[in-house]
C-alpha cells in the first residue's frame, strides 16, 4: 500500500541537498571567530578572574596626567582608567558630567582600606571637580574561578541531560545519533555567541552564562519539533523512505512554524532593546544584543545543522550496514 | 470532537484575563493614610541589585584563621543583627562554611539618597560588642521585618556595663526534656567564673540583660547564683529561637574580627524611571506578538493572546508573592533571560498548534477534525520541548541553590542571579502548560462552537 502523508506540502524545499552550502556559511563565521579571538584575546571579566573596578562620577574639566599622578600614588597597583561621558547622572544632567573607572591590574580583590584612601585622595586633590564614589565592583581570584568552574559544570549537567532524554525519546529514529547531532548545534550555538562578544570585545560575565542557557533551551527546542516532525513522518511513511526525502517533507512542513517562533521572539527582545538603547541602560543592551545574536544561531543551527548532521551520520550508518551484510 | 460547550470561552477568557490584571496591578486598599496590600502586583516585585543596583560584599575572618562552622554562623548573625538594626530588610545573607565567607547582598532603599555604602559596608562588619548589663530599660523600639520587637539603645541603670563578650567562652542552643516536654535553652559557658558569681550574686532576682552594640538580645532574671560559670538562660524558647541567641552570643565572643574580602556597589542604572521603560517594553512586546499571532493566525491568534496574556500575567504571579505559597522572588538580569524564554515557549506552543491546525485544514479535514487532530498531533512536540527546559531549570536551582548537589566540590555557595533564571525557567513552563496549552485549547474548541466563527479561513484555511 502506498502511504503518503496527507498534510504534505505541494513543494517540498531540498534543505538537505543545500547543506554544504549551510556548512560552509557557519564554517566561515567560525573562521572570522577565531582570527578575532586571535587578534583581540578572550576577556574575561573580573566576576570570574577576580580583580577590582572602581567607578568615580565627577564634573568639569581635568587634568588628566595630574589624575593619573595622584592615582598612582594612592595605591601601590598599577592602574589604567579610562574617562567615560556620564550619561545617566541624576537631575542636574550638564554636559560635563564624567565618570572616571579605575581598573586594577592582577587578579586580586582591592583592599577596602585602600578604595576609601584613593576616595579620599581624589577628593581632596580635586575638590572643585566633585569627585564622587559611583560604583565598584571587587572580587577575589579564588571566588571568580570557583563561580566559572561552577557555570561550566552546570552548563555540563544540563547539556548532558538533555541529550539523554533526546536519546531516549527519539529511540525511533536512532536517538543517540540524534542526541549527538543535537548537542553539536548547541556547540555551535554557544560558539557563536562566544564570538558575538569576542567581536563585540564584551568581557564574559554571568550575564553570559546567563545567555547561553536560554539559548540552549530555545535552540533545543528547535531540534526537538524537527525530530518530533521526522519521528511522525517515518512513523506514517515507514522505515523506507529514503530519509533526506523524509527530513525534507518534514522541514518544509515544520519551517513555517520554525521561523514564526524565531520572528516573535526575536521581537519581543527587539523591543527589549530598544528601551534599552533609547534609555542608555548598559546592562540592558548589554544582554539582549547577545540574545538577539543567539536567537538566530539557534533558529539556524536547528535545521542547518542538526538535521542534515543527523542524516548524514544515519545514511552512513545504513550504507555501512548494507556492506557488512 | 467532542465539543466544549459555547460559555466556557467565556468563563475561561474572564479568569485569565482578571488573574492577569490582579497579578499585574495588584489590588490594595486605602483607609486614611494607611494603605493596605491584599494582592501584590508588579510593583511589589524585589528587584536583584543587578537592575536596580545596591551593594554587595564578602567578608572573611582577617588573617589566617580557620574558622569553624558554628563561628561562621555567629558571624552571619551580627551581619544579620546589623542590617536589621539600620533597617534594612530586603537584604540577602549567607555563610559559605567550605571557604569561610559571608557574602551580603542588598539594593539601595528607595528613599535614601545620600546613602553611603562604604559607610554602611563598614557598620556591619566592624566587631560586635556583646555586653551584659543590669535592667533592662531601653530608649526606643523598631519592629523588624518580621515583625518582632527590637528593643534599642540602653538607658538609665542598663547604661553600665557588667560584663562583656570576651569572658564568653562559649553559648550553645540545648533541648532540655526532663519535664516531659522538650523545652529550648541556650547554655553559656564563661571563661572567668568569678565575674559571673559576683554579678548573680548582686542581681539575684533581678534582671540582668543580654545586649549586641546597641540592641538588647534577651533580658533573663537571675534564679540562682552561678559559681561554676555554666549559666543556662531559659524563656519561652522554639528551637530557632534558641539557635539564634546562642548564634548571637557567640558572634560576642568571635576571636577574630571581619574583613572585607570584596567589595562591590552597583549604581541605580535602571532606577524607578528606567524600570516604568523596562514595563513599557514588556507592553510593546506582548502587543506586536498578540498582533503577530492574530494576523497570521486569526483566530487561534486571537486565542492564543489570551493566553500570552494570561501567561505573563501567571509569571509575574509567581515573582511578586502573587500567591501565598511562593514568598516574592528577587528578580535579576538572567531571571528575565528566563521569562523571555518561557514566554518565547508559550507562544511557540501555541504557533505549533494553530501550525498544525491549518495544515489539516488545508488537506481537506473539518474544523473540528482539524482542532481536534492539530491538537494532538502538535502536543507531542510541545511535551518534549519543555521537557528539556523542565531538566535546565531543575539544574540551575539545584546547582546555585543555597545548598546544592555541586557542594561537594565547590562548597556551599550563595544563590546567585542564575538561582532567578532556574526559578523563572521552571515557572514559565508551568505556565506554558496551564495557559499556553490548556486554557488555550479549551478557549479555542469552544469558540470553534459559534456559527460565525464556523469559516475555514479564521482558522488559515484557504477560503471558501
Amino acid at each position: 500500500m502506498n502511504k503518503t502523508i496527507e498534510t504534505a506540502p505541494k513543494k517540498v524545499i531540498d534543505f538537505f541537498g543545500k547543506r554544504k552550502i549551510f556548512f560552509g556559511i557557519s564554517l566561515a563565521i567560525f573562521a572570522l571567530g577565531i582570527i578575532c579571538n586571535i587578534i583581540f584575546g578572550t576577556q574575561l571579566d573580573i566576576q570570574f578572574t577576580g580583580g577590582a573596578i572602581v567607578k568615580y562620577s565627577y564634573t568639569g574639566a581635568i587634568d588628566e596626567e595630574q589624575l593619573k599622578d595622584v592615582l598612582q600614588n594612592a595605591t601601590e597597583q598599577e592602574i589604567s582608567f579610562s574617562i567615560s561621558k556620564n550619561m545617566i547622572a541624576g537631575e542636574d544632567n550638564s554636559d560635563d558630567n564624567y565618570i572616571v573607572s579605575l581598573q586594577f591590574t592582577g587578579t586580586d580583590s582591592l583592599e577596602f582600606e585602600q578604595q576609601k584612601a584613593i576616595t579620599e585622595t581624589l577628593t581632596k586633590t580635586f575638590p572643585d571637580n566633585n569627585f564622587e564614589y559611583s560604583e565598584s565592583s571587587s572580587v577575589e581570584s579564588t571566588m571568580g574561578w570557583k563561580f566559572f568552574l561552577k557555570c561550566i559544570v552546570a552548563v555540563a549537567i544540563a547539556c548532558a541531560l538533555m541529550v539523554l532524554y533526546v536519546t531516549f525519546r527519539f529511540k525511533k529514529i536512532g536517538g543517540l545519533a540524534a542526541g549527538m547531532m543535537a548537542l553539536v548545534a548547541l556547540f555551535h550555538d554557544v560558539l557563536v555567541i562566544y564570538f558575538f562578544y569576542v567581536i563585540m570585545r564584551m568581557p564574559l560575565d554571568g550575564n553570559f552564562i546567563a545567555v547561553v542557557l536560554m539559548i540552549l533551551g530555545y535552540s533545543l527546542n528547535d531540534t526537538i519539533v524537527i525530530y518530533d516532525r521526522i519521528r511522525e513522518n517515518r512513523k506514517i511513511l515507514g522505515g523506507r523512505t529514503d530519509l533526506a526525502v523524509l527530513t525534507n517533507i518534514s522541514l518544509t512542513q515544520v519551517i513555517r512554524r520554525t521561523l514564526l517562533t524565531s520572528i516573535s521572539t526575536l521581537l519581543a527582545v527587539g523591543c527589549v532593546l530598544t528601551v534599552g538603547i533609547i534609555f542608555n541602560l548598559d546592562s540592558v543592551t548589554k544582554f539582549a544584543m547577545p540574545t538577539m545574536v543567539g536567537l538566530i544561531s539557534g533558529c539556524y543551527s536547528s535545521i542547518a545543522i542538526a538535521t542534515p548532521l543527523w542524516v548524514m551520520w544515519e545514511k552512513r550508518k545504513k550504507s555501512k550496514g548494507k556492506k557488512s551484510a | 470532537m467532542k465539543r466544549v460547550s459555547k460559555p466556557v470561552f467565556f468563563i475561561v477568557a474572564i479568569l485569565v484575563l482578571a488573574l492577569s490584571y490582579f497579578a499585574i496591578f495588584g489590588f490594595t486598599t486605602q483607609y486614611g493614610d494607611i494603605k493596605t496590600t491584599v494582592i501584590k502586583g508588579v510593583n511589589d516585585i524585589r528587584w536583584g541589585i543587578d537592575i536596580k543596583g545596591g551593594v554587595e560584599a564578602t567578608f572573611k575572618p582577617a588573617g589566617d584563621v580557620d574558622a569553624t562552622d558554628e563561628e561562621m554562623e555567629a558571624a552571619k548573625a551580627v551581619i544579620e543583627t546589623r542590617l536589621v538594626s539600620s533597617n534594612i530588610t530586603d537584604y540577602e545573607l549567607y555563610a559559605d562554611s567550605s571557604s569561610d565567607r559571608i557574602i551580603v547582598r542588598f539594593p539601595w532603599k528607595e528613599d535614601e539618597e545620600n546613602f553611603d555604602p562604604e559607610k554602611a559596608i563598614e557598620e556591619i562588619s566592624a566587631t560586635a560588642l556583646l555586653t551584659f548589663r543590669p535592667g533592662n530599660s531601653y530608649a526606643s523600639t523598631e519592629r523588624d521585618a518580621n515583625g518582632n520587637l527590637v528593643c534599642k539603645t540602653p538607658t538609665g541603670e542598663t547604661e553600665e556595663v557588667l560584663m562583656d563578650g570576651s569572658n564568653v567562652a562559649k553559648a550553645e542552643p540545648v533541648m532540655d526534656t526532663s519535664k516531659g516536654t522538650a523545652e529550648y535553652m541556650v547554655s553559656l559557658t564563661l571563661k572567668d567564673a568569678s565575674i559571673f558569681k559576683d554579678i548573680t550574686e548582686k542581681y539575684l532576682k533581678k534582671t540582668v540583660s543580654i545586649w549586641m552594640d546597641d540592641i538588647m538580645l534577651s533580658a533573663p532574671t537571675v534564679n540562682d547564683v552561678i559559681s561554676n560559670g555554666e549559666a543556662t538562660i531559659t524563656g519561652d524558647f522554639t528551637a530557632q529561637e534558641a539557635t539564634d541567641l546562642a548564634n548571637k552570643i557567640n558572634a560576642g565572643a568571635l576571636p577574630f574580627e571581619l574583613e572585607t574580602a570584596s567589595f562591590g556597589t552597583i549604581s541605580p542604572t535602571l532606577g524607578a524611571s528606567s524600570l516604568t521603560a523596562m514595563a513599557y517594553a514588556a507592553i510593546a512586546a506582548v502587543i506586536i506578538l498578540a498582533l503577530l499571532m492574530i494576523i497570521v493566525y486569526r483566530l487561534p491568534g486571537f486565542v492564543a493572546s489570551i493566553a500570552l496574556i494570561g501567561q505573563v500575567g501567571l509569571m509575574v504571579a509567581t515573582i511578586s508573592g502573587f500567591f501565598p505559597v511562593f514568598s516574592s522572588f528577587t528578580m535579576t538580569l538572567p531571571g528575565i533571560a528566563g521569562l523571555i524564554l518561557s514566554i518565547g515557549m508559550g507562544v511557540d506552543a501555541n504557533i505549533i498548534t494553530a501550525e498544525r491546525i491549518r495544515e489539516e485544514l488545508r488537506s481537506g479535514k473539518t474544523i473540528d477534525t482539524a482542532i481536534a487532530k492539530g491538537s494532538k498531533s502538535s502536543f507531542s512536540a510541545i511535551f518534549d520541548g519543555n521537557v528539556t527546559v523542565i531538566i535546565v531549570a531543575l539544574i540551575l536551582l539545584l546547582v546555585f541553590g543555597p545548598s546544592n548537589i555541586l557542594s561537594v566540590i565547590f562548597g556551599q555557595s550563595t544563590t546567585g542571579t542564575i538561582y532567578a533564571f532556574g526559578y523563572t525557567l521552571l515557572m514559565g513552563v508551568v505556565a506554558n502548560f496551564v495557559m499556553g496549552v490548556f486554557a488555550s485549547r479549551l478557549m479555542l474548541k469552544s469558540i470553534s462552537g459559534f456559527k460565525i466563527f464556523r469559516k475555514k479561513f479564521l482558522y488559515g484555511g484557504v477560503g471558501k
